[in-house]
């Protein structure tokens, strides 16, 4: 992670952002095009109220202001923060989303998110992917580390699995999480209805092509189990 | 890698001694360093206190330390040259001179802060901290609320260079050039710095305190700790050269 924004500079190899080698720019040029949630909000967060730290990051970049004022009002209504709380004084979660907020605001072509949702409850854990996946919708690239198989399996389009250093596996999630040596090989486990219809593959042959051996979200399951759409009869489950 | 302070584990002799003789040892040779202004005896010390680095195999901890201690002690050595006319004149200042004097000030001050430092560093590296405190709770009588105390400032120390190490990244990656202009601008860049590190150090320790409220600490007593800290042979032998350094040291002033 530290390789994208430029903390770190590759011993061997280069790591590209939008063509050009992280080891050709200083760290505070590529903070203008990678954008960097650290997994605590705490190291992040040092100004006494919530808009002055919105508007932090555009002092250090040397940005232009008048901009930067529009921008930080236009972040502040859509998270929903109060301009002139305490930053300090906010939850875990609200401190994890102004940390965001902090780094959404500067509109950067890439963003790296280590662990976004740690010590988040589910509500904060959605509301903080949401606006990931708006993010990524209206263009920006999003680099995320994360231990929650659901939250990849919700939201990632591409994984890389890694153990020990290396790289496991890598390629579209569903394909990743439904490897039976990945999983093993990285000590993962993966995602309720992944791991439910991996279970019936393996349970049945005559389940084994069906539709809802091979669900991956809630709502291929769904469909694959109604009535008209269950192609393989349950007695043939030994269970 | 161990961090700044960190116990290093070891079997060594210093390892095996007493944590008090440890301590006691390290405060007695500091104190001998400021009894005495001989540089030949104090430059013999600091062979010496590196000497007792390389048998517990701390020399790259050592040589770090000293470096550290070199910035500070050139500080006051410098402070020194132009404070202290004393000696054969070798250049004159408008406010006095500068003469063999303070050339032997300053460097007798470097040695002496050197010399000193290095057993007390060495002390916490060879010695476990729950071990240091316990034993002068155990053997000196020491309230465990301050050994406590005294203990989890010494801990804390490398969390908050951690904390403060991942502060400035975090703002690096923001943006800040911290590696640009004078130290004007890097001091004014640090400042506001010190306000994410004084929170988190503050949720930590009330943290800390909560857990170990809860723990029972305020229950805790001398007859609490099952280990016990008896002096062996070593220890009482440590103890008697040491005073007797100090013995040597004064006569020498």
């Amino acid at each position: 992670m530290r390789l994208v924004n430029g903390l770190l500079k590759p011993d061997e190899g280069e790591v590209l952002v939008d063509g050009v080698p992280t080891t050709q720019l200083k760290t505070s040029e590529l903070a203008r095009r990678v954008g960097f949630l650290f997994q605590n909000p705490d190291s992040q967060i040092c100004c006494n109220t919530v808009r002055e730290e919105l508007l932090f990051g555009f002092h250090a970049l040397k940005m232009d202001m008048d901009d930067a004022a529009r921008r930080v009002d236009d972040i502040i209504d859509e998270f929903g923060f109060n301009p002139e709380d305490d930053p300090f004084l906010l939850n875990r979660g609200t401190r994890q989303l102004l940390a965001l907020a902090s780094i959404v605001v500067l509109e950067t072509p890439v963003i790296v998110l280590d662990e976004p949702t740690t010590g988040l409850d589910f509500r904060e854990c959605v509301k903080v992917m949401s606006i990931i996946r708006r993010l990524h919708e209206h263009g920006t690239t999003v680099i995320m580390v994360c231990h929650d198989m659901e939250v990849v399996a919700d939201f990632a389009e591409r994984v890389i699995v890694m153990s020990d250093g290396l790289v496991v596996d890598q390629g579209p999630t569903f394909e990743v999480l439904r490897n039976r040596h990945t999983l093993e090989a990285a000590d993962l486990v993966p995602p309720q209805i992944v791991d439910i219809s991996l279970a019936l593959q393996l349970m049945s042959p005559t389940l084994a092509d069906s539709a809802v051996a091979h669900a991956n979200t809630l709502a291929e399951m769904r469909a694959a189990i109604e009535p008209n759409a269950l192609a393989v009869p349950f007695e043939g489950v030994d269970r | 890698m161990n961090g700044f302070l960190e116990y290093v584990p070891g079997t060594s002799l210093l390892h095996r001694m007493n944590p008090v003789a440890k301590l006691l040892f390290a405060v007695l040779f500091a104190i001998m360093c400021f009894c005495t202004s001989n540089p030949i005896f104090l430059a013999a010390m600091l062979v010496f206190a590196l000497a007792l680095a390389a048998s517990c195999g701390m020399m790259r901890q050592t040589f770090g330390l000293m470096k550290a201690v070199f910035v500070f002690s050139l500080i006051l050595a410098i402070l020194l040259i132009f404070t202290t006319p004393t000696g054969d004149r070798l250049v004159d200042l408008p406010w006095g001179y500068i003469g063999t004097g303070s050339i032997m000030a300053a460097i007798t001050t470097i040695l002496r802060l050197e010399a000193a430092a290095i057993p007390l560093f060495l002390t916490f590296y060879v010695t476990k901290m729950s071990d240091l405190s316990n034993s002068v709770v155990k053997v000196l009588h020491v309230p465990y609320k301050y050994a406590f105390t005294f203990a989890s400032t010494v801990h804390f120390i490398p969390v908050f260079m951690n904390d403060m190490k991942g502060i400035m990244e975090a703002q690096t990656a923001r943006g800040v050039e911290f590696d640009q202009g004078g130290i004007v601008n890097k001091i004014q860049l640090m400042v506001p710095l010190c306000v994410p590190l004084l929170v988190s150090s503050v949720r930590k320790t009330n943290s800390a305190a909560i857990a170990a409220e809860v723990r029972g600490f305020n229950l805790r007593t001398r007859e609490s700790g099952y280990k016990q800290y008896p002096f062996a042979a070593h220890d009482v032998a440590a103890l008697v050269l040491i005073v007797a350094l100090m013995v040597v040291a004064i006569l020498l002033h």
